[in-house]
């Protein structure tokens, strides 16, 4: 637990860029099951070098990266920027005659760049660049040398990190860490505004009794009656996927376990010989109900909530998923819910969709076991052993 | 018995009331034009007065209200913004679809938790108790999405084996039997992957039972007698066990229900789930009010049931009072 919590927090610190930046090509897979995927590509020019060569032995990548700048010491009447194909052929990348500094822009993507290749807009300019395995070079060719020369080109590798990158190109380990906090934050705050209303609800019924306590009882069971999937769906859908608006929704639904739990023990606790003596001198009930009760209670209403917070968080992951959450926030459901819709499937990116489940499936557990032993502290009779 | 009766269906009532206010409040309360909740903005000047005529929308609120119940009484749910097809319609096409999932996973999810819970009874401290203890909390803690999604992502994309979407192939196949068989190939991961998250809660539960009614006093009597062991299990102790588990067993719908919607999302089947996520979705209030309505209808319902059929399933309640002992 608090590993998590620690890696929740601390985690995200280690990266130097926000989530959100796309750092690969879309859907690739981690380092180490990379297969033969292409490592990144950076090969620069610098100082007055006019000739570079590199090893190419994969597939073409998705797309280059060709930045810099170039200084000559007059303008050049014809100077271009140029990639040698292994067999010899040349593809000529950037113009560079007719002015004395040059500033190269290009990405491998653009419609200018494929128009100046000669391809249509609908080609692909890898392929065209990157035909076959073999040696490669990039050269400035001119009637002038460079004087000065600032040039790279690169390509994204074909993997990427711990966990691989999502369909937009994001680090999915990054954003696995951030969903730690949506998750907890969720899930305590509704389990936690649910326990309040519970137990005060459990409280009041079952220490007043009579119409008021069959009334609140009245309502709990309407609300149980009604599907809850369902109502939070058409409640977030209508009002609006804010996150404290999820927090709001799920508690107010939530609140009919711990109140049944605490109305039961506060029926045999006022039978209680001490609550008879406290009434017999004329203590106030909101002094009974605080001073006494309430510290009966918060074991098990301890319990109650550790055991509750699973359940938020399942139905916030659930939310997320079907669609009806933020979509600016990241959380593990989202993931899920973008691994399904954006077509992890048809790319078979498993480390999409296998972390976040199992990372809600891990917190599930964890408050399970926390909130069994805290069960079992507070109620004796239901440990396996049953030493009583 | 009676008085019991008229409590049971004034509650029921009152749900579907509280539903329908729901439906009713909530789309009006939205921001921007209570009107276009019920009138598609896009339809024609004709047919928007028509419809106003006739859900009554220049008549006061409590008058329109009384219209909205009565309309969700007979199922005359309007039509919807996304089809311009009635809504009852829609939904009549996919409530079998939706039954036919929650039927067999509710069955066989309850089949295989009695059926193990029984046995991890039988042997206590064993290794099948252990087992059950076990996956039936790890079950509870896992999404039902993930389950299905991994499900998906191993036995339909990366083995071949079951199809990745939809209720029926397109087109179907010709024949009775090989629709039938087209159908079950469909059904059969959704319904197996709701069974896997399920069977481990029902394992649980049915081996608390077995546990308590298998150290009373009348079976260590009838094994003193020499009654067979599983004469002993099945025939006496698991019978005593029966109203509890009927109950649960309707009891637990809502909970289906729920998982259902999941479930329909994730492998796109034909029913009413999907069809209240993509309402909701896509701003389509009259089919969303309607598919809500239509699932609480089935929760009612089922409540109502589980209440007759313990009564029912129990003669101490059923004989109660009027006879027997």
């Amino acid at each position: 637990m608090i590993a998590v919590t620690a890696a929740g927090i601390l985690g995200p610190m280690m990266f130097s860029e926000p989530a959100s930046t796309s750092v690969a090509r879309p859907f690739a897979p981690p380092l180490w099951a990379s297969g033969d995927a292409p490592p990144p590509l950076r090969v620069t020019l610098s100082g007055n070098e006019t000739e570079t060569a590199f090893e190419w032995r994969w597939d073409a990548p998705e797309t280059i990266t060709l930045t810099g700048d170039v200084l000559f010491s007059s303008p050049p009447a014809s100077s271009s920027l140029e990639l040698v194909l292994p067999d010899g052929g040349r593809v000529t990348l950037a113009g560079l005659d007719g002015a004395r500094r040059r500033h190269i822009d290009i990405d491998g993507r653009d419609l200018d760049f494929r128009e100046r290749l000669g391809l249509s807009p609908f080609d692909d300019a890898m392929k065209l660049l990157f035909p076959r395995n073999g040696r490669y070079r990039l050269v400035i060719t001119g009637d002038i040398p460079p004087e000065q020369v600032e040039i790279e080109l690169s390509a994204p590798g074909g993997a990427w990190g711990f966990l691989g990158t999502d369909q937009r190109g994001r680090d999915v380990f990054h954003l696995l860490l951030l969903g730690v906090r949506v998750s907890l934050l969720v899930g305590i705050s509704a389990t936690l505004l649910a326990s309040f209303i519970g137990l005060s609800a459990g409280l009041t019924s079952g220490y007043v009794g009579g119409a008021f306590d069959s009334l609140v009882m009245r309502l709990v069971d309407l609300l149980l009656s009604i599907p809850v999937l369902p109502i939070l769906m058409v409640i977030v859908g209508i009002w609006g996927r804010g996150l404290w608006q999820l927090v709001l929704v799920l508690g107010l639904f939530s609140w009919m376990g711990s109140a049944r739990t605490i109305r039961s023990m506060v029926l045999s606790l006022r039978e209680a010989c001490y609550v008879e003596n406290l009434r017999s001198i004329g203590a106030p009930t909101r002094y009974i109900l605080f001073r006494h009760l309430l510290p009966e209670a918060l074991p098990l209403l301890l319990a109650t909530v550790t055991l509750g917070v699973p359940g938020a968080i399942l139905a916030e992951a659930g939310l997320s998923f079907l669609g009806l959450s933020d979509p600016r926030i990241i959380s593990w459901g989202r993931m899920l819910h973008e691994a399904h819709g954006f077509g992890a499937f048809t790319a078979g990116a498993w480390w999409l969709i296998l972390p976040p489940g199992l990372g809600i499936a891990l917190i599930c557990l964890i408050f399970l076991d926390i909130g069994r032993a805290l069960e079992e502290k507070a109620d004796p009779r239901l440990s396996a052993g049953g030493r009583r | 018995m009676r008085s019991y009766w008229f409590r049971r269906i004034a509650g029921a009532a009152g749900v579907l009331l509280l539903v329908v206010c729901v439906n009713f409040f909530l789309f009006r309360l939205m921001p921007g034009d209570a009107v276009s909740s019920i009138v598609d903005p896009r339809f024609s000047p004709e047919a928007k007065a028509e419809l106003r005529n006739l859900f009554g929308l220049d008549q006061p609120v409590c008058t329109q209200f009384l219209i909205y119940v009565r309309r969700m009484l007979t199922f005359d749910f309007g039509l919807s913004f996304l089809s311009q097809q009635p809504v009852w319609g829609e939904i009549k096409s996919r409530l079998p679809n939706t039954v036919a999932l929650l039927g067999s996973a509710m069955l066989l999810s309850a089949a295989l938790g009695t059926w193990l819970g029984v046995q991890a009874a039988r042997r206590r401290g064993g290794r099948l108790e252990r087992l059950v203890l076990f996956s039936g909390s790890v079950s509870f803690s896992f999404p039902s999405f993930f389950v299905q999604l991994v499900l998906l992502l191993g036995l339909a994309y990366w083995l071949p084996l079951f199809p990745l979407r939809g209720s029926v192939s397109i087109p179907p196949p010709t024949g009775a039997l090989a629709a039938a068989l087209d159908y079950a190939w469909h059904l059969a991961l959704p319904a197996a992957s709701l069974v896997m998250l399920g069977f481990g809660s029902w394992a649980i539960y049915v081996r608390n039972l077995m546990v308590k009614a298998l150290g009373d006093d009348y079976v260590l009597a009838a094994r003193a007698r020499g009654l067979s062991e599983r004469s002993i299990v099945w025939r006496h102790a698991f019978r005593t066990t029966l109203p509890p588990i009927v109950t649960i067993f309707l009891l637990s719908l809502p909970g289906v229900l729920s998982g259902a919607v999941i479930t329909e999302t994730v492998f796109s089947l034909h029913g009413v789930g999907k069809f209240l996520l993509d309402s909701i979705l896509g701003h389509d209030y009259p089919a969303a009010g309607a598919a809500f309505y239509m699932l609480a209808l089935v929760t009612v319902a089922a409540n109502l049931a589980a209440d007759a059929a313990y009564r029912l399933a129990d003669p101490r309640i059923r004989l109660g009072r009027n006879g027997g002992d």
